[in-house]
């Protein structure tokens, strides 16, 4: 165990028998909202909210989870305060100041960085980067499928990271011959003493990509608590649970880690199944993002007076690779028109697409976004249904209304 | 090879744990039937209830469920596995569910309905319950904590018919002088049979 972990459970313990106490003084006067307690050394949910924008939508509070709907996602970066919260434990408060990163497993020199070391001792970076759940717009698929309930357009966001490059730390440990994956740990706590910690592996090739980071900031300020604080893994463009938050332990693997959040869950068929069938043996790791889009603008009902043209905006992105082609239907997918592309962002940023609608009727017009990607690949019409609802990326309509 | 990666159970959790089980939401209702009872306990402990009232999964995609749970930490055995798997297929299935029903677990009929009427008429489910503690242990703490004593029969069966406290903590319970020796019998027979 390393130093920092040690203070963090001794200072846990302490705080514990604390809150215990203070549990049982409540109990005279019945507090009003008996949730609220905090549980001891972890951050309150309603202590996270507050930093959030009254758009997030929360879908379960244990384990806490939330996001804004695409049209509160208009921004070319977006904001600390809309990025999706994903918890799958308690949002741990570490201290910056004792906190410690270890690099381990088969490795030639097992190292340990406090976070004001990790900056100096190698090239700091700054990129944008798209995260996204595994489980973003679940319930989009019929039947439903287990899991967090993220709304079609829920679970995703692309701020700027700062941070080292995993691949820099790796080199200065010396990687043996067999390491083939690397695996995060969280410092983040269980509710029950029998809760395994979160740990994820990820295969050497994503390691030693060079936008792959060990992070400390988000749009230039301190990662918010709820997103890491204060260092997180950044592993851009795949599964948002490969970015292993509250990042104390690195460990150098020969093989993928073997445990609970890469077992049981972050699993996705080879192919396609029968839906409501459960996940079968031939299962994968979930791994990149498929290509999506989501129409940021205009918002769905939103109201438009006259023939003046009608600005249609969203942001398209894929896992690896790059976005070539976003289209846009006016008539439900029958013919698609090529919306304008900003220019192509850091590799793993999400780009801006925008298209310019001439109204041609009064009433309720929908538009469709559809993108395509370097490989030729595009937002399927249904996308296939998987037992834990991953992978959601259906094409995203939205309707506004046209008035005289 | 083995990582040796810090356990990341901590007196904290403990803690949380505890204060959680104090303030759970009593809100969150899920429908009455049988094994309800054991699904409140089992569930509410780490995640709030909707995330089963909101569930319509198949029989086998709960059992993947319940399985992905116990890895994360949930603390049921295989019976219980099995009570909560009836339950949530039955009434959180991708079939139309079944009418509410009594839960007969927490009812204490699950030992025949001559146990859930001593349990009425003594009073002892004002303050035992099957699986979760109230005022007292629950039967199957009891039953936990006396497992291989040979003595516990005979010192059970004083402690009903006469009151105890200090065993389990202050509060006493009080004596169930009107109960017969063969209803004794029955009563401490099904409670040590818990698991």
């Amino acid at each position: 165990m390393d130093q920092s972990r040690r203070k963090f459970l001794e200072g846990a313990a302490g705080l514990g028998a604390l809150a215990l106490a203070g549990g049982a003084l409540a109990q005279d006067k019945p507090a009003a909202k008996p949730d609220s307690a905090p549980p001891p050394g972890t951050i309150p949910n309603e202590v996270v909210k507050r930093e959030k924008n009254p758009a997030m939508e929360y879908h379960s509070e244990r384990p806490l989870t939330g996001s804004v709907p695409a049209h509160h996602h208009d921004f070319d970066v977006t904001p600390n305060d809309r990025m999706f919260i994903r918890n799958n434990l308690l949002t741990p408060d570490l201290d910056a100041a004792q906190h410690r990163l270890t690099i381990r497993g088969l490795v030639d020199r097992e190292l340990s960085f406090s976070v004001e070391e990790l900056k100096k001792a190698f090239p700091v970076i700054t990129t944008q980067a798209m995260l996204e759940c595994a489980g973003s717009g679940r319930t989009a698929f019929v039947p439903r499928a287990s899991g967090t309930t993220w709304s079609p357009t829920g679970g995703m966001g692309c701020p700027m990271w700062t941070g080292v490059r995993l691949a820099d730390l790796l080199r200065a440990a010396g990687l043996k011959a067999n390491a083939a994956h690397v695996a995060g740990q969280g410092g983040d706590p269980g509710i029950v003493p029998t809760a395994p910690p979160v740990i994820r592996s990820i295969p050497m090739r994503k390691a030693m990509e060079e936008h792959t980071l060990v992070a400390w900031e988000m749009n230039g300020t301190p990662l918010p608590k709820v997103h890491g604080f204060p260092l997180r893994l950044v592993v851009p463009g795949w599964v948002g649970s490969a970015s292993i938050k509250w990042l104390h332990t690195l460990s150098v693997l020969d093989a993928p880690f073997k445990g609970t959040y890469m077992d049981d869950s972050y699993r996705i068929p080879r192919y396609p199944v029968e839906p409501g069938t459960r996940m079968p043996p031939d299962a994968v790791s979930t791994e990149d993002w498929p290509v999506k889009s989501i129409i940021t603008y205009p918002a769905p009902n939103a109201r438009f007076k006259g023939s003046a043209p009608i600005p249609v905006r969203g942001r398209a992105w894929v896992g690896e690779g790059h976005v070539t082609r976003v289209e846009i239907s006016v008539d439900e997918g029958k013919t698609w028109q090529r919306a304008r592309l900003a220019p192509r962002g850091d590799k793993y940023a999400w780009r801006t697409f925008t298209f310019e609608y001439q109204p041609e009727r009064f009433g309720y017009v929908t538009f469709l976004a559809r993108a395509w990607d370097d490989r030729g690949n595009v937002q399927p019409i249904v996308p296939p249904w998987n037992p834990l609802g991953y992978f959601w990326n259906g094409i995203h309509r939205v309707g506004v209304i046209v008035e005289a | 090879m083995r990582p040796e990666f810090a356990f990341a159970s901590t007196a904290a959790a403990i803690a949380a744990a505890a204060v959680f089980t104090l303030a759970r939401a009593q809100s969150e209702s899920l429908v009455s039937g049988p094994g309800v009872g054991l699904a409140r306990e089992k569930c509410q402990v780490c995640h709030e209830l909707g995330h089963i009232t909101r569930s319509r999964l198949s029989r086998e995609e709960w059992s993947d469920n319940l399985h992905r749970m116990r890895q994360r930490g949930a603390q049921f055995d295989d019976r219980e596995f099995a009570i909560l798997l009836d339950y949530l297929a039955a009434y959180y299935g991708r079939d139309p569910a079944p009418p509410p029903a009594p839960d007969t677990l927490a009812a204490g009929a699950q030992g025949g309905d001559a146990v859930a009427g001593l349990l009425q008429t003594h009073a002892c489910s004002a303050c035992h319950a099957p699986d979760k503690r109230l005022v007292g242990p629950s039967f199957r703490e009891v039953a936990q904590r006396y497992a291989g004593d040979a003595g516990a029969p005979r010192r059970l069966a004083q402690r009903i018919r006469t009151g105890s406290q200090g065993v389990w903590g202050p509060v006493p319970m009080p004596p169930a002088a009107a109960i017969s020796d063969a209803e004794l019998a029955t009563l401490v027979e099904w409670v040590l049979s818990q698991k």
